[in-house]
């Protein structure tokens, strides 16, 4: 049997010499062949790869056991700068394209390593046969692209050093269904030219149509492995990660009173005409809808549809050019966004914002700075007031925990937490501030398909408990259908559809805006 | 109309020799993040160099090794200092190099006592006369190899691969890693650039009309500062324009001194620059040309 390109055998990484990221980790890639790795977030893929491409250090991890041999030869002790000139390139997750070079200086940042002039211009001229759409653009700014161009130019860069094994970090993260396709058909595409790809993805759809052989990764741990039909095969990954046995829930409007009631009864969300315009680019046109008060609604829609836009406006943070935006009697275009928190609108953001050092109750205490009344002085001087206060909010952020399932980990700093939890503590600093419409930015983008449906549990009963509206943007179409009662569809900031999840999956124009090729 | 003129050409003249010093803070930032708070002891080091090796070697041979000697000083600077910090964060590494420019400053004040050392440049206090209007000839030679200066270091940043690969290694340092960039070298690479360009502004800043070397000269070196700010903490374009701007302001400022003492009172050229910088950084809080943090919410 001829050697692997890459063998890695009984791997343990650890960060700051104590967090163990990865146990006993084994696997091999085949020349010319596609491998997959499985995961969900905090399941250590990342920390695998950063571990092939030896570029642990920079982040506070280090391998502590085991080998990774790369062509036969044991990388201990080698720069990340050698094993690029080797022919080991990694992707990294986020495509990290560099925003203010622009296509072409991409490239060539690229290419750094080759210094034989003639190589990099045809490996130039491949990655631009691969993606036309760089060749059009090889003047822009890498920021100025839309996602998914930024990682065509992510892999784009990577294969300028023509390389041997290429590693792909969650290269469907954040896009939609018809992108991942073309996403995957490009990673076929490369290994058919000779590259072997070790393929990281929370997709496992897309992970599995893609790869030969495919490692299942949880908790730092290889749980399965074999050819990737086996695996999709198995009953267990077919459950977790692909969502095949999960039944579909029919979205039931609850009834019964709710337990821990709102500081004040939802009101009706009315947004009429909003039109927001980044410089001469409409990113909302004229769309309107209304969240009525209790319900659960959702606005999806491809990437760059406006989404985050629209929940920016509600929350504060974006201006609307035109239209306006009223909740009960309200109007929150006209107000900054600490107001809009006082009205009892509380929103997530997509990308995680906590304060990482802080342990979870201080993260949810955050979410009751409205709400608390005692003065710095009062606080200081410990009064008996403020002591009181205190208490009283500790004890709010317990119950909310509580409910979230975060009872135990209260006292635990923030980055030791799993994305999940990350997600979940995010959702209880909102919660905190009691709001009485919550918006949800993407709760569930990056987790895999077991993960989702427990979100949409919580989500469930958050709503049942606090009695609160909810308005969700995410572009995970069938979370979005067992969750919600009315759905708003936006296409390059238009609306293009509303009703229930069933009227809008049956909906022609949705079909074709959203749900890809295969379904249309 | 003549007087007007020849304040205007002083200011740009003296403008581009602060843009000097403003690039060389602006690359140190941009490689490897750090506030290089020992620029002005390098720039004194460079003109100190030239002052005392030029009666033995000549000018140009000493404005070589100067050259080399505060581009070295600035590798050393980051390759054993930096780069060893326990804690190495932005804070960390701008107190340290306050630390640095103490220790460079008192040796080179030590060595030069109360002297102003000529640095002997070629053109001595020669005059250029363009009709009615008189500007020193070291100002000339200044505003020419400045611009020459910087036509290279836009050659470097955007038509080499050292330069670009800079510019990703600035961008974000873990990505250009992955890329097989070494971000040791890039580092190195700017504070050698920083140095040289220090160096050669020391022997303007040194030159006619100055008298001569003398530790003062490093706090002049300070008036930099603002016209790296207003430009934009991690921009090369910026900290020309913002150069040009302190020197115009400073030279119109001292210029009509006279004029203005009854409204701003004596003195007011040495804080007009500061007065420019806040205004800028009130309307413009990146400065003219630095990049935004970009924030999506």
């Amino acid at each position: 049997m001829t050697e692997p390109l890459l063998s890695v055998e009984h791997l343990d990484v650890s960060y700051d010499g104590a967090v163990q990221a990865l146990r006993d980790v084994s696997l091999e890639v085949a020349a010319g062949s596609v491998v997959a790795v499985l995961g969900s977030n905090g399941a250590g893929k990342t920390s695998l790869l950063r571990a092939v491409s030896r570029a642990l250090g920079s982040y506070g991890g280090a391998v502590t056991g085991g080998t990774i041999r790369y062509q036969g030869v044991d990388l201990a002790g080698v720069d990340t700068s050698t094993v690029v000139r080797r022919g080991l390139v990694q992707v990294p997750e986020g495509r990290r394209v560099f925003r203010d070079l622009t296509v072409e200086e991409n490239l060539r940042a690229g290419g750094f390593t080759v210094r034989d002039a003639k190589a990099r211009d045809e490996a130039r001229d491949r990655v631009f046969d691969l993606f036309p759409v760089l060749a059009e653009r090889r003047t822009q700014l890498g920021g100025l692209l839309s996602g998914g161009q930024q990682q065509m130019l992510a892999m784009g860069r990577a294969l300028m050093t023509s390389p041997q094994l290429l590693l792909l970090d969650e290269p469907s993260l954040g896009l939609a269904p018809l992108l991942v396709d073309q996403i995957g058909e490009i990673v076929t595409t490369i290994n058919a030219q000779g590259t072997a790809v070790l393929l990281i993805e929370q997709n496992a759809v897309m992970g599995l149509r893609v790869a030969d052989r495919a490692y299942v990764l949880e908790v730092g741990h290889v749980t399965a492995s074999g050819s990737a039909d086996e695996l999709a095969a198995s009953d267990d990954v077919r459950q977790r990660y692909l969502g095949a046995a999960a039944p579909e829930r029919p979205a039931a409007v609850v009834v019964t009173e709710p337990g821990i009631p709102t500081a004040e009864a939802p009101k009706r969300l009315a947004v009429e005409g909003l039109t927001v315009r980044f410089g001469g680019i409409a990113a909302l046109s004229e769309v309107s809808f209304a969240v009525e008060p209790g319900t659960v609604h959702a606005l999806i829609g491809p990437n760059g549809a406006g989404k985050s836009t629209c929940i920016n406006v509600l929350g504060g943070a974006y201006r609307a050019t035109e239209g306006r935006v009223t909740y009960g009697g309200d109007e929150l275009t006209a107000l900054p966004s600490h107001r809009t928190a006082g009205l009892g609108v509380a929103r997530t953001f997509q990308n995680i914002s906590l304060a990482l050092e802080d342990t979870v109750e201080d993260n949810l205490l955050v979410g009751r700075h409205r709400l608390m009344r005692s003065g710095v002085l009062a606080s200081a001087l410990r009064t008996p007031g403020a002591r009181r206060e205190e208490r009283a909010h500790r004890a709010t952020v317990r119950d909310i925990a509580d409910l979230l399932g975060l009872g135990p980990l209260l006292q635990v700093p923030v980055h030791g937490l799993s994305y999940g939890n990350r997600k979940r503590v995010e959702m209880g600093r909102a919660l905190a501030a009691r709001p009485s419409l919550l918006l949800l930015d993407e709760p569930v983008a990056g987790m895999t398909h077991g993960e989702s449906q427990e979100m949409a549990e919580t989500i469930r009963q958050v709503r049942r408990d606090l009695g609160l509206s909810v308005l969700l943007v995410e572009h995970d179409m069938p979370f979005v259908m067992g969750l919600a009662e009315q759905v708003t569809v936006l296409d390059f900031g238009k609306k293009i559809a509303e009703g229930t999840p069933a009227e809008v999956q049956r909906d022609p124009e949705v079909l074709r805006a959203y749900l890809g090729a295969s379904a249309a | 109309m003549s007087y007007f003129l020849t304040q205007v050409l002083n200011g740009l003249s003296y403008g581009l020799v602060l843009s000097l010093i403003a690039a060389g803070f602006a690359i140190v930032f941009t490689s490897t993040g750090v506030l290089n708070f020992a620029h002005g002891s390098i720039v004194l080091l460079g003109a100190y160099l030239v002052a005392v090796l030029h009666p033995t070697i000549g000018f140009w041979p000493a404005m070589l090794v100067a050259l080399f000697g505060a581009a070295l000083v600035g590798v050393l600077i980051n390759a054993l200092l930096v780069r060893n910090l326990a804690d190495p964060t932005p804070g960390a590494a701008a107190i340290l190099m306050l630390g640095v420019d103490i220790v460079l400053l008192t040796e080179l004040t030590r060595r030069i006592g109360n002297q102003v050392l000529p640095v002997g440049a070629p053109w001595g206090a020669s005059v250029v006369r363009f009709g009615e209007i008189a500007l020193p000839t070291g100002r000339v030679v200044a505003a020419g190899v400045t611009v020459v200066a910087f036509a290279a270091l836009w050659y470097l940043f955007s038509r080499t691969d050292l330069g670009v690969g800079m510019r990703a290694a600035a961008a974000d340092g873990p990505t250009a890693s992955l890329m097989g960039i070494r971000l040791s070298r890039t580092a190195a690479t700017g504070w050698a650039l920083a140095g040289v360009l220090a160096a050669v502004a020391g022997v303007f800043l040194t030159s006619f009309p100055s008298p001569g070397v003398a530790p003062t000269i490093a706090l002049s070196a300070f008036a930099a500062i603002p016209a790296w700010v207003l430009g934009g903490f991690d921009s090369v374009p910026g900290a020309v324009v913002g150069g040009l701007l302190i020197g115009l302001t400073s030279a119109l400022v001292t210029g009509y001194e006279g004029d203005l003492e009854h409204v701003l009172g004596a003195g007011f050229g040495e804080v007009a620059p500061y007065v420019v910088m806040i205004v800028v950084l009130l309307v413009r809080p990146s400065g003219l040309m630095g990049s935004k943090e970009a924030v999506r919410v």
